[in-house]
């Protein structure tokens, strides 16, 4: 697209101006073309070194999200695939411009062999399922592990992981990075000030005056994207009400949102605001301005994902002390364990990439004993494989947070609804800035739900269990 | 020789034509063929569905309304600020001084200010964008303006400009008109330059103060290149696609509050997944500034005067 606004305009450039549709078509320009579509399957065979029957001198392509875990990890990867097959040529290429690049080549019938679908530019994954791009990964999760031709890859991985990769019972995506959403606080500060961690909500909100006679705001989050506070309301509304509360909002269930569990969750958070228990300014800050504040400890709690720690390792103070506790429950809850977490950061294989058994491969190595570890020790942050350990304390408590397997969910509605997504994070924004009330919020999201569950032209999708 | 003309031009013409049909006309028309299909831009499967998608286009109550609402404010608003400031400070700084000894001359400094003014045309767009997002912030962290507003008791918005709903497309027209009106001015400076300056004695001697040889001289011989400056600045209005991208949050306001045209058909475009309905869009983009272009060339024409 343009990005520049020079005044140097000739009448040719207006036309130019005249349809940012132009990039947009441009990329179509092979698109409305047509191509084939007769993709091949991958199975797996008898032979535990090399399951996929893959090809040794066949190149290669892999594409990964050069966001917050960087690629060095891949190259690693990449690494062990050569050691196995040397001949092949790997092409790597790490970019943050996802769908940029990577959208046309689907488009065109080419697309990559595995690619990393992740950041703020990522393909919707519910667009590329419904138009069937993805190849299904049973194969992978049936064949005999990296480490261990007795145990299949799906018996390598943490409970609860595949969820987020399956639409509809099948798996179109390995979320390979272990994350969970909690909040945060800084286990220093709460010793010098004598603060006990609370475990309630009606706790927290009882410490708030405390902490705000220390001239600290009890709570700060990521104003300017409220996608930050997606988890905190609606896990608070599932530990109070159960599971099957927020699965009812996935299955866009009438009066889902209206269920007083999700009414009280949603009044609680608007109260963290009219009680003035939010950092001034927080609205207008972006995640990387709450982070700040939070370590320089401005604010006590910040809600964000378990990757914060080794986001914030080399920028927060060296004495902080990153500690997560889960969304304090509100008293009398019914499931207060609930935690959302699972995988992230989702690799895909495309139906239509050249190399379908290479890539299944690549993911193979990925999820293997040695791939996990350069994962762990690299980038400082779970895999969804079981049992690498991880030497920091952050990481440990949070292990502990995530230990009951019935208490592992994550809200997928924003995931599975792209117009829901859009609705319910401006939605969120204003009810934590006392733009609207609870009432509002409620009948605004209720709205959406009742929308897109009468759009016929939107795929739904179901929780397996 | 007269047969062998034709060959000879076509020769020429052939490969600029055939870039331009290839690279500009073509496009154009598949963006048309597109908006009529389900395409979501990466699949090579797709049904045609007809005008569903202009249909749809005009019920998008959460995006798509707005952003024509807001372009619309942005065309209206902007070029006339730009404009007038830019004419206001030309005059000011080629005429509005004191006449010493019968000539005419700018207020005083008056080629500093020019490069002054000129600066934000040096500065590439997206650093623009990055150091308005800073002055608008919130108070607690260093925002410029809500910290000046404190600082002498006046009410600033407690979130900043920019997650505020109510200020962030007037904080994006501001931005907008600060980086136009130092070309502007330098270009109206030029034209002004180009009016005899015998002209102005003569207003001068007659009586007119500066205001009636603005209204009376200047600006009716500047005419052509206001009107010029009309259609540039309206397609800037048109794309405001980076700054809003850049300011504002996530990428369209608050509750979509700066949404402009260009920045939604990008999110359907590769963050929704939609290039179909995005080809809509640009479709309605393109005929409205269609109309624009010559509505303004039809309507501004004017005689020319020769001096």
């Amino acid at each position: 697209m343009r990005n520049s606004n020079q005044p140097l305009f000739n009448r040719r450039n207006l036309f130019g101006a005249t349809a940012a549709g132009l990039a947009a078509s441009s990329l179509a320009a092979c698109a409305t073309s047509g191509g084939d579509d007769d993709a091949e399957e991958v199975t797996v065979g008898d032979d535990a070194e090399n399951p996929f029957g893959v090809d040794g001198s066949a190149p290669l392509d892999v594409v990964i999200f050069d966001g917050g875990f960087g690629e060095e990890y891949a190259k690693a990867h990449q690494e062990i695939y050569n050691r196995a097959f040397p001949d092949a040529a790997i092409t790597h290429l790490a970019t943050q411009a996802i769908a940029e690049t990577q959208q046309p080549r689907f488009a065109e019938g080419k697309p990559t062999d595995v690619l990393d679908n992740s950041g703020a530019q990522q393909i919707p994954m519910d667009s590329l399922v419904s138009d069937g791009e993805l190849a299904e990964l049973t194969p992978l999760l049936d064949a005999p592990s990296y480490d261990d031709p007795e145990v299949t890859v799906r018996e390598t991985l943490r409970d609860g992981v595949l969820s987020m990769g399956t639409f509809n019972g099948e798996v179109y995506a390995l979320n390979y990075v272990f994350s969970a959403w909690t909040v945060w606080y800084d286990a220093k500060l709460f010793r010098d000030q004598g603060w006990t961690p609370p475990t309630t909500w009606e706790e927290m909100l009882a410490l708030c005056p405390t902490i705000q006679e220390a001239g600290i705001a009890p709570w700060t989050y990521a104003g300017q994207h409220p996608v930050y506070l997606y988890d905190l309301l609606l896990i608070l509304a599932g530990k109070h009400g159960g599971v099957e509360v927020v699965k009812a909002i996935d299955h866009l269930e009438p009066d889902a949102w209206r269920n007083p569990s999700v009414v009280k969750a949603a009044e609680a958070l608007a109260a963290l605001y009219t009680e003035g228990y939010i950092l001034e300014g927080t609205p207008g800050i972006d995640h990387i301005q709450s982070q700040t504040a939070f370590n320089e400890r401005k604010a006590a709690f910040l809600p964000c994902g378990s990757w914060l720690p080794n986001e914030q390792a080399a920028i927060a103070p060296a004495d902080f002390e990153y500690m997560p506790m889960g969304v304090p429950a509100f008293e009398g809850s019914a499931q207060p364990g609930l935690i959302s977490a699972g995988g992230e950061e989702p690799f895909v294989v495309p139906k239509n990439a050249t190399n379908l058994a290479g890539a299944y491969e690549y993911l193979r190595i990925m999820l293997s004993k040695e791939g996990a570890q350069i994962f762990g020790d690299t980038v400082q942050a779970a895999t969804v494989v079981k049992d690498v350990p991880l030497d920091n304390p952050a990481a440990q408590a949070t292990d502990a947070l995530v230990s009951n397997p019935e208490d592992l969910f994550q809200p997928r509605f924003r995931f599975w609804y792209t117009k829901m997504s859009d609705e319910v994070k401006p939605a969120l924004g204003a009810l934590l800035s006392g733009e609207s009330t609870a009432a509002e919020f409620i009948d605004r999201m209720q709205a959406v739900a009742d929308e897109t569950a009468a759009d016929d032209t939107v795929e739904k999708f179901t929780h397996e269990d | 020789m007269r047969h062998g003309r034709y060959p000879f031009i076509l020769s020429f013409l052939a490969l600029p034509v055939g870039l331009y049909a290839w690279l500009v006309i073509l496009p154009f028309a598949q963006a048309f063929q597109i908006s009529l299909t389900d395409w979501s831009g990466s699949s090579n499967n797709f049904d045609y569905i007809g005008f569903d998608n202009y249909l749809n286009l005009f019920k998008d109550e959460r995006f798509v309304l707005p952003a024509l609402r807001h372009t619309g404010i942005i065309l209206l608003v902007m070029p006339v600020i730009t404009i007038v400031l830019g004419l206001f400070f030309a005059f000011m700084l080629n005429l509005g001084g004191r006449s010493r000894q019968g000539r005419i001359e700018g207020v005083r400094g008056s080629k500093f200010h020019k490069v002054v003014y000129f600066f934000p045309q040096v500065l590439s767009v997206a650093i623009v964008g990055i150091l308005w997002k800073q002055v608008y912030a919130p108070e607690g962290f260093g925002g410029l303006i809500t910290g000046a507003l404190g600082a002498v008791g006046l009410p600033a918005p407690v979130n900043g400009f920019l997650a505020d709903k109510r200020f962030v497309l007037a904080a994006v027209i501001g931005v907008l008109v600060w980086s136009a009106v130092g070309f502007y001015l330098v270009f109206f400076s030029s034209a002004m330059a180009s009016i005899p300056r015998d002209l102005y004695e003569a207003a001068i001697i007659d009586g007119a103060g500066r205001f009636q040889t603005f209204f009376k001289i200047t600006l009716p011989l500047l005419w052509d290149s206001v009107q010029t400056a009309w259609i540039y600045l309206s397609i800037v209005a048109l794309d405001v696609f980076v700054l809003v991208y850049l300011m504002t949050p996530e990428q369209g306001g608050p509750d979509a509050a700066s949404e402009v045209v260009g920045g939604v058909i990008w999110k359907y475009a590769f963050k929704n997944a939609e290039q179909a309905f995005a080809s809509a869009i640009g479709v309605v983009l393109f005929f409205a500034a269609l109309t624009l272009a010559v509505v303004s060339l039809r309507f501004g024409r004017r005689e020319q005067i020769e001096f």
